[in-house]
């Protein structure tokens, strides 16, 4: 929470404090705070739209059964209960699955930062030759398929490899996230000046000395972005994963939850008690690294 | 800032991410071979099962199946996905699933291997073999065995009923009697729920058709008209479904006046507070009832739709059938653990258990008395299946119910199916 609020300020304060000195422009910025009414609002509709989800869905968590369906979702739990944490950790197998999710979405993290920092190196670097151009438009045109178009095909395919597990559900995330990740990071390297490679080969460096030992440190906060989207996309994912594995006892948490949800049946208090050990581990990767997400997405969009 | 913050960052990361990933991706990949070779000896099958409120049933049954055996180990599967499943060429090897229209494509394609020659298939009530090929069949095989059946009709608050002084009806008149003297009570006598459009298909649309139709004729001479359906063929929607959903839209005004706008799970819960005499569910609302009010007293009659007490049916889905894929390698294990699931004193604790009609000659009368009052129409076969189960799924027919329960003039609805219907034909 610190960090979002250090991060945001100082920006914009950075642009005001000159501008102080100039006589035309206090009067500007006492009216743009005092009427800056819609914007507050739009910023309040925004914070409630997740607030309010989330304080439903931490209420229902901690509901019984019998209040959970009586229709009042902004009750507070009375009495507090936590047998849906029990049930939805035995019946998903939590620690199994969990442990599973998190396999998958560290593979697809890993893969997909060192698979798309090697393209985008390769592709910034020979930008001249039309064989690494064309490859950048080619793996950016992945970003237009969507996996429910190849959906059969690859399960197809990874049947006939033996890749129905989660190892190729992380391999297909890595895949569907290369496109936009290099698209990321090629856009970041461009900032990065070429001097800095050449001081680095006078001195006898390797190509892959450059990369490893130069331009990817300096990557970082890139790669912190594109981990995060990474991660993001792989553990809420949720066709990929059922329509891959064929084990059941190998697969993902989001899949395992759908039981909780049938038309003829609603058990509120333990689908939501699942949906949030399942939210935890996003939530707080996202509140460590929201600084890298938000400095990497600027760093890369200016040049 | 950076440089400083990244350097030591990636020198940690890679090293660990790196040997980290490579652990687990070790364990993943030693989890998905040990899978498929399993204890020396037994055969392993896996055994599909997706209904969550039975998984803990059927695991203690794989635990006492176990132990009647050691060649054969299941391995239940609740979350795989069927079609992904049969594109692979790995479906379960013992499927037990709801029979409904997810599975006509397995059907009717031949995936399903022949299961005529095992004596369960005997047993099987002879009354329950013309619902399983209304849904899905494939010439000269018997592609499933019915495990349990549901049956569904008007669901009654037995103590609104009994303080108001008013008997179950058996025809269309005295139904409206007892709507009026609900009314007039200040009771709403139906609770609807427009919102979710399933129900109103469930209820309103299957058991007003079903109440004045023999469904299953209709539908055969339907198909037998190919894409000729209009208002001039011999069987139509707007011709023969006129009446039942004109009736529909005379029941829609006994309703509470917010029902386009309640969803199934208001409807549960007004019903188990009592708001309503009378519910157009099946008795998997039941549980749900629980939930709110465990000690509530629900009985269930057919709904009349005409003045004749012969026309009395109830509606009737095969809710989960056993199969055993053609392509399974593991059919005799399978067959081994369908036997066991078969013998009536599992069987019928579960079809006990669980609200259902047992699908066997021998199963035994049920004593729920919320569903007592369907026993005497189950014994004489007095059922029909859904006519919005066999309208193909490419035609919105809750979406069409639902426009009539919310005050549509039912022809054009009609006509509207009709055409649905032939241009359907049409294509395949």
């Amino acid at each position: 929470m610190t960090s979002q609020i250090s991060l945001a300020p100082p920006s914009t304060g950075g642009e005001r404090t000159p501008v102080n000195g100039d006589s035309a422009h206090p009067r500007a910025r006492t009216r743009g705070e005092r009427f800056n009414w819609p914007v507050t609002i739009a910023l309040l509709v925004c914070t409630l739209a997740v607030l309010i989800p989330l304080y439903v869905t931490l209420t229902m968590a901690f509901k019984t059964t019998a209040q959970a369906v009586d229709g009042n979702a902004f009750s507070l739990p009375a009495p507090f209960s936590v047998d849906g944490f029990v049930q939805a950790w035995t019946l998903t197998d939590f620690p199994r699955s969990f442990a599973i999710s998190i396999g998958v979405s560290v593979i697809s993290v890993v893969g997909t930062i060192i698979l798309s920092a090697f393209a985008a190196f390769a592709i910034s670097r020979n930008w001249n030759r039309r064989f690494f151009r064309w490859s950048f438009y080619y793996l950016l045109a992945a970003i237009f398929l969507p996996f429910p178009v190849l959906a059969l095909s690859q399960v197809k395919l990874t049947g006939l490899l033996h890749l129905d597990n989660p190892i190729g559900v992380a391999i297909l995330h890595i895949t569907f996230q290369l496109g936009f990740s290099v698209l990321l990071f090629t856009a970041f390297l461009r900032s990065i000046p070429e001097e800095l490679e050449e001081s680095a080969r006078l001195d006898g460096a390797s190509t892959a000395q450059v990369f490893w030992q130069l331009i990817f440190p300096l990557l970082a906060p890139m790669s912190a972005t594109v981990g995060i989207f990474a991660f993001l996309a792989s553990w809420n994912d949720f066709v990929m994963p059922s329509l891959i594995t064929s084990n059941p006892a190998l697969q993902t948490l989001p899949v395992l939850q759908q039981i909780f949800q049938t038309q003829f049946s609603n058990n509120y208090n333990v689908s939501f008690a699942s949906y949030l050990m399942a939210m935890a581990p996003a939530i707080i990767v996202y509140l460590f690294t929201q600084r890298w997400v938000m400095s990497g997405v600027t760093q890369g969009a200016i040049k | 800032m950076h440089p400083q913050r990244s350097t030591p960052l990636p020198a940690l990361s890679r090293r660990s991410f790196l040997v980290g990933a490579g652990a687990i991706g070790a364990g993943l990949a030693l989890a998905g071979c040990a899978a498929p070779g399993g204890a020396a000896g037994a055969t392993e099958i896996s055994f599909y099962v997706s209904k969550p409120e039975v998984i803990g049933y059927f695991d203690t049954l794989i635990a006492e199946f176990h132990k009647t055996q050691s060649t054969v180990r299941v391995i239940r599967d609740s979350t795989s996905n069927m079609s992904a499943d049969f594109v692979r060429n790995r479906p379960p090897d013992l499927g037990c699933w709801n029979y409904n229209f997810s599975m006509v494509q397995f059907v009717e394609r031949g995936a399903l291997s022949d299961l005529s020659d095992i004596s369960e298939a005997d047993r099987i009530n002879p009354d329950i073999k013309p619902l399983l090929a209304a849904t899905a069949d494939y010439p000269g095989r018997t592609s499933v065995i019915p495990y349990s059946l549901t049956a569904a009709s008007v669901l009654y608050n037995r103590d609104l009923f009994e303080q108001y002084g008013v008997a179950v009806p058996t025809t269309w008149d005295e139904l409206v009697r007892v709507c009026e003297v609900f009314l007039a009570a200040g009771i709403s006598p139906f609770f609807n729920t427009y919102k979710d459009t399933w129900t109103v298909a469930q209820g309103l649309f299957d058991y007003t058709v079903g109440g004045m139709l023999d469904v299953s004729a209709f539908f055969t001479k339907l198909k037998t008209e190919g894409t000729a359906v209009d208002a001039r063929s011999a069987v139509s929607f707007q011709k023969d479904f006129e009446e039942p959903m004109t009736r529909l839209g005379e029941l829609a005004k006994y309703a509470n006046s917010n029902a386009a706008s309640r969803g199934y799970g208001d409807g549960n819960l007004a019903f188990a507070q009592g708001k309503a005499a009378m519910y157009l569910q099946g008795p998997w609302a039941l549980n749900e009832f629980a939930k709110t009010n465990p000690a509530m007293k629900v009985g269930t009659f057919p709904l009349p739709v005409t003045n004749d007490p012969g026309d009395l049916k109830v509606r009737v889905n095969v809710d989960l059938a056993l199969w055993i894929p053609e392509v399974s390698t593991k059919k005799d294990a399978a067959r081994q653990f369908l036997s066991f699931l078969m013998q009536p004193e599992i069987q019928n604790k579960y079809n006990a258990d669980n609200n259902a009609f047992g699908t066997t000659k021998d199963a035994p009368p049920t004593t729920n008395p919320a569903l007592v009052g369907m026993q005497q129409y189950y014994d004489d076969a007095a059922f029909y299946l859904g006519a919005s189960q066999l309208i193909p799924s490419g035609i919105p027919v809750a979406n069409y119910a639902q426009s009539i329960a919310l005050g549509s003039s039912p022809i054009p609805v009609l006509k509207q199916i009709d055409g649905d219907w032939a241009r359907l034909a049409l294509r395949s």
